[in-house]
């Protein structure tokens, strides 16, 4: 920011970095020590042998791929007619949607279960897609708005003088141009869905069906709170999310601070 | 030249799938939520519901850990983000002057916002434990402190916001060292040459220029607290004497865990209006400036 012209300035801060970051680092320390504690390497493999973490893994991954691909769909949909097209009570039904976004899933979990308790949908894998995705749509749905209005109606005018649909404009111009939003989109819906916790506990209750964030309470009962196998199993669920993420940071830092921006 | 106008339904058609989707779990929910507000209902399908009208506000309202879930979001809310954001400038002004290392350090910060908080939480309860590391560092250093932090209600509650602020710097950080970006060097070159020293620059000169990514922060912060629920579930199930209580928790504990799902409604319905309220809020404060 500042360029500092003393090198004692600069040796300064550099260990002033140093100590300030080694607080973000002793938790993945600590997980990965207390993973190794009493028969070392070994509680990897008794983990492992359990069998049942590729399940989980498949699990996680079949709701992410869907919960993405109902969100991407809709929020582009939406965030176009939002942004470009003119229809009465544009407005009211543009903050129904920012309402829906204050929304805490705790709120959902008592009329969905009942409901789909009705349906016969509980245990199934869409009792979590269908919510998740509904809580994800709102915040997406303004960010791919506010992306959109920036493409200048001019293009879709031109378009459309040469003859274009409105869905080809959309289909052919409007999406092509979005696709830096489009991978923010794909990147903050991830990462939410993979760590979702609250909404697999209540609706999959077999352990065939359920997800990598319930894994250590699912090793809490497989070894009696032997702390070691739970960190074990946390640093294997841990490690292909920051293998993902040192592969594609600028995505993975671009789709989360699009998260904090409007 | 006058523009063709599309006719209503086929520029709403739109947004309706979405608005659909949206309205058939967000607003039935909240619809729902209302109607069980006002019953007395254990949970089960094959039990009637009684109406009792608006007692289970009543109820809410005259129980002391409602309030006590509210002081505990307050006081959540304005240290962690206070804190995080303070951290998060700092870093990134720190990463933003020609520092050895900036990728590493950057990537070590930002991995924690990306790691399910159900991922760390049983790293958490071991590292404030007794057997933690971080008692083995005190015995290293010969600090008589004993780390049976999550045993104390009043410990308990700081080490959430610990971890909350472990997990969330890593965000504040991104958007301030990308709205730092924005701000004109020479402007704060000059104002060196002039005498100002550096923090004082950061203070008067750089952290105005990143007035947005405050508010941004603070309005993700105030929803962000009152929907916290995975953290002081996981890490404190037991919440001692409601230390750690958030709304979040207890309507969880009184609806699915106690079964009564009036009451959670009620309260349900009371977080939700805060939550709308602070959104707002934040929302208007955005606005003025």
């Amino acid at each position: 920011m500042i360029k500092l012209h003393s090198r004692k300035k600069r040796i300064f801060l550099q260990l002033l970095l140093l100590v300030m970051t080694i607080p973000y680092v002793l938790p993945l320390f600590q997980m990965v020590v207390g993973s190794l504690g009493g028969i070392g390497i070994l509680n990897y493999k008794a983990v492992w042998d359990t069998g049942v973490i590729p399940t989980f893994f498949r699990n996680s991954g079949l709701i992410a791929v869907s919960v993405i691909l109902i969100v991407l769909a809709l929020c582009m949909t939406a965030g176009f007619g939002f942004a470009k097209m003119h229809f009465k009570y544009k407005e009211l039904f543009f903050w129904m949607i920012l309402l829906a976004m204050t929304l805490p899933e705790v709120i959902l979990l008592t009329p969905l279960y009942t409901t789909f308790n009705k349906l016969g949908l509980t245990s199934t894998f869409l009792s979590v897609i269908l919510p998740s995705a509904a809580l994800q749509l709102p915040f997406t749905i303004i960010l791919t708005r506010n992306f959109q209005e920036g493409i200048p109606t001019e293009l879709m005018e031109a378009a459309t003088i040469d003859g274009a649909t409105t869905w080809q404009v959309f289909y052919k111009l409007i999406l092509p141009l979005s696709k830096p939003i489009a991978s923010s989109v794909v990147m903050l819906t991830l990462i939410n869905a993979w760590n979702a916790y609250l909404l697999p506990l209540i609706f999959l209750l077999k352990p065939s069906m359920q997800t990598v964030t319930l894994l250590p309470t699912y090793f809490q009962g497989e070894f009696t709170n032997d702390q070691t196998k739970i960190l074990a199993a946390a640093v294997i669920t841990a490690l292909p999310e920051i293998i993902a993420y040192l592969c594609m940071q600028k995505n993975f830092e671009k789709g989360m601070s699009a998260g904090a921006l409007k | 030249m006058k523009k063709k106008k599309l006719p209503w339904l086929a520029s709403f058609v739109w947004i309706l799938p979405a608005l659909l989707f949206i309205g058939a779990i967000v607003y039935y929910s909240i619809g729902f939520t209302f109607k069980l507000s006002t019953v007395d209902w254990n949970g089960m399908l094959s039990v009637p519901m009684k109406n009792v009208g608006f007692d289970n506000y009543k109820k809410v309202f005259s129980d002391p850990v409602f309030y006590k879930c509210i002081k505990n979001t307050v006081v959540f809310f304005i240290v962690t983000f206070v804190i995080q954001n303070f951290l998060g400038f700092v870093f990134a002004a720190i990463l933003h002057s020609d520092v050895k290392l900036a990728t590493l350090h950057k990537c070590l910060i930002f991995i924690p916002t990306i790691l399910a908080p159900a991922t760390m939480a049983p790293v958490f309860r071991l590292l404030f434990s007794p057997q933690g590391l971080l008692q083995k560092i005190f015995n290293f250093m010969h600090l008589p402190i004993t780390v049976d932090w999550l045993s104390k209600p009043t410990a308990s509650l700081i080490v959430l916001m610990v971890v909350a602020i472990w997990q969330y710097t890593g965000m504040s950080f991104i958007l301030y060292y990308a709205a730092m970006s924005q701000i004109d060097r020479e402007m704060l070159e000059a104002a060196q040459l002039d005498g100002a020293s550096e923090v004082r620059i950061l203070w008067s000169m750089v952290f105005p220029g990143c007035r947005g990514t405050t508010v941004s922060m603070a309005m993700l912060g105030v929803i962000g607290a009152l929907k916290t629920f995975d953290l002081p579930w996981l890490i404190t199930p037991n919440s001692l004497m409601h230390a750690t209580e958030f709304l979040g928790t207890y309507i969880y504990r009184t609806g699915v865990k106690q079964a009564h799902f009036g009451t959670a409604a009620a309260l349900s319905i009371c977080l939700l209006v805060m939550a709308v309220i602070g959104a707002l809020l934040t929302n208007r404060a955005n606005r003025v400036d």
